[in-house]
């Protein structure tokens, strides 16, 4: 099993973009080391009475400086509380957690589809691309221009192209559109290999794509976790080619998050 | 020098602090978050006869104060259990107590006896109380005849102590505990979870896929502290206390009322090192009060 690590990280920056999305930057030396793109860590949030950590991807690391970044969207009280951290506090972490994205040596062209804060785990993984010399093409897609998190980071390092639902920003239209558009007008070459992560529906349409287009992929999920390392057993994960009666379901946290789109069945 | 030790039976426990059954999986999970030699032990997740995948996702829920689970037994079955988990958890310098749990009498004899032929184990805990599993899992539990029955059959077939674990679901927990104590064994542990469920209002559905499951965590605690006690007093065996065990002052409380050792369980999940602070943290509790020994606290609450 991966070295995980827990470690008491210092707040160095909150950084607000947008509408309720956050940047938030941890001094964790350790996990910053130990960690792959597509992993995730375990915050536990204080001043608020949730019972389990909350997961979040890895947005970026910088191991030099020791610094670990998660991008979060406030959805409910864990995010709430952790919205209001402020700079120089102490956030208990485990981390890294799970199995990144696999960069195997026949990628030799990399599309990225993210959808929301689905867009989370890539600048981690185009900085690998990077330094493999893949190129990759980002297709992000939020509700509106406000939504969009980190596309300057991502022009750094990709060719990217975006799409807004009421057409403020890029095209309009969901990021399964473009990505339908996309393979139309740039039929997929040999070799190009599939990363998406966003809300459930989104990655099922994206699996139907990929299978159409016969083309090999990787899915970053999310599913309910209360330990995030495999020791709850409650991140089960529905098996695309079970062994009846014998193993039916991995788990997201340990198996995944990331998983090769043909292996998963992916639930709402 | 505190003494923290404890024996439930012929088991010497080097302190109090056991991990509970299917919150700390095989122990690998939990390696390098904390040094196993300073549990008392480690309870395995549920080991059952043949393989089970377990339930249909959604399986678990959070709550205020406690959580909904419905996992479901999934597990290798035990022979794997004895070639895949067994060489890793016998090298951990700790108790290591296998959790066993059939769909019948027979199961629960047929896997204790496939165990004893492996080396490293220092107990059996019988799991009687799943309430996750459908085949009249909770007969077992229920029915005071069925659980001594079952416990004289298993205690035929090993020498290994036993310790069977009840579900706190039934109308006298006592009763059950008394049919064990007198079917041979050796102590019992409470409360497995207790049978809750949640429900979304927004799409009107329950939010564990089985619509109920067992409810575990703090929230639990109080009610956990009062069936220990109420078993405390009708048993002469030992008790092991569980039931939203967080802290070192949980764990005095629940010597207090009865219990000869406790197993923390939800806890492990969001605080990981839980297990271990609380072991340091009784240590430091003993020395301020002036305690000697741990065990001069089991059933020490004035009435
Ligand atoms: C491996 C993994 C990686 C993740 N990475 C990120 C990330 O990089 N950035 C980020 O913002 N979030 C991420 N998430 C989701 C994040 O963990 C949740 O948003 C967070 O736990 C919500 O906590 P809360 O207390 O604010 O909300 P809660 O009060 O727990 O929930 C509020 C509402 O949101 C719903 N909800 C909770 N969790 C999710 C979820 N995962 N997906 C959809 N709805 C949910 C609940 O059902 C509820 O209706 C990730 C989740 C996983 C499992
Ligand atoms: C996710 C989860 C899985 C569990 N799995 C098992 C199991 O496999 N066997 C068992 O005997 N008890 C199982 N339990 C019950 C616990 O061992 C314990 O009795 C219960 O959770 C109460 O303790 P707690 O409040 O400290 O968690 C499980 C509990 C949880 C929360
Ligand atoms: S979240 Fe606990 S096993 Fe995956």
């Amino acid at each position: 099993m991966a070295e995980k690590f827990i470690e008491n990280t210092r707040v160095v920056d909150l950084q607000p973009l947008g509408a309720a999305n956050f940047l938030l930057t941890l001094e964790a030396p350790l996990i910053s080391r130990a960690a792959t793109a597509g992993q995730f860590i375990q915050v536990a949030v204080p001043r608020c009475s949730v019972l389990w950590r909350r997961p979040f991807s890895i947005n970026d690391v910088s191991t030099e400086n020791g610094l670990v970044e998660i991008l979060f969207q406030i959805l409910g009280r864990g995010t709430r509380a952790l919205a209001e951290v402020k700079r120089g506090d102490t956030l208990n972490v485990i981390g890294p957690l799970g199995n990144g994205f696999r960069v195997e040596s026949t990628v030799r062209r990399a599309l990225i589809v993210a959808g929301g804060l689905g867009i989370a785990p890539f600048p981690f993984l185009l900085k690998r691309l990077g330094e493999a010399s893949i190129p990759s093409v980002v297709l992000y897609g939020v509700g509106r221009r406000e939504q969009l998190c980190c596309v300057d980071r991502l022009r750094e390092r990709a060719e990217v192209y975006l799409c807004t639902l009421d057409g403020s920003a890029g095209e309009q239209g969901t990021v399964v559109d473009l990505l339908e558009k996309h393979l139309r007008e740039n039929p997929p070459i040999p070799d190009l290999h599939l990363f998406t992560c966003g809300p459930t529906p989104m990655m099922r349409k994206v699996q139907t794509i990929a299978e159409k287009h016969q083309l090999s992929g990787q899915a970053s999920l999310e599913t309910v976790m209360a330990c995030g390392f495999g020791a709850c057993v409650g991140c089960a994960v529905p098996m695309r080619h079970p062994q009846p009666g014998v193993q039916e379901y991995y788990l997201a946290c340990k198996d995944g998050p990331v998983f090769n789109l043909e292996e998963i069945i992916i639930h709402d | 020098m505190i003494d923290l030790s404890v024996s439930i039976g012929a088991l010497k426990l080097q302190n109090p602090v056991l991990t509970a059954s299917g919150t700390f999986g095989y122990a690998e999970e939990f390696e390098g978050l904390i040094d196993f030699r300073l549990l008392g032990g480690i309870v395995t997740k549920t080991v059952t006869l043949d393989p089970r995948p377990g339930n249909s996702p959604p399986r678990i829920v959070e709550l205020p104060n406690g959580m909904l689970n419905s996992i479901g037994l999934p597990n290798l079955g035990v022979e794997r259990f004895i070639t895949e988990k067994m060489p890793y958890l016998r090298r951990l310098g700790t108790r290591i107590i296998v959790n066993v749990a059939g769909r019948t009498g027979e199961e629960f004899v047929e896997c204790v006896r496939r165990l004893e032929t492996a080396d490293g184990i220092d107990a059996y805990e019988l799991n009687y109380s799943c309430p996750n599993v459908k085949e009249g899992g909770l007969s077992f539990s229920s029915d005071a005849h069925v659980a001594g029955r079952v416990t004289a059959a298993v205690r035929a077939v090993t020498k290994r102590p036993l310790i069977t674990k009840l579900t706190p679901n039934v109308t006298s927990i006592s009763d059950i505990g008394l049919a064990c104590q007198d079917a041979g064994a050796d102590a019992v542990s409470a409360v497995n979870t207790l049978v809750g469920m949640a429900v979304d209002i927004r799409t009107r559905r329950a939010k564990l896929a089985t619509v109920t499951g067992g409810y575990s965590g703090p929230a639990i605690k109080p009610i956990a502290l009062a069936k220990v006690y109420e078993l405390a007093r009708r048993l002469s065996i030992p008790v092991i206390g569980i039931g939203g065990i967080c802290s070192a002052e949980d764990i005095v409380e629940f010597l207090l009322a009865g219990a000869t050792a406790v197993q923390m369980g939800t806890v492990n999940f969001y605080e990981p090192t839980a297990t271990v602070r609380a072991v340091e943290d009784l240590e430091k509790f003993c020395r301020a009060q002036n305690i000697f020994a741990v065990r001069t606290l089991i059933g020490a609450m004035e009435l």
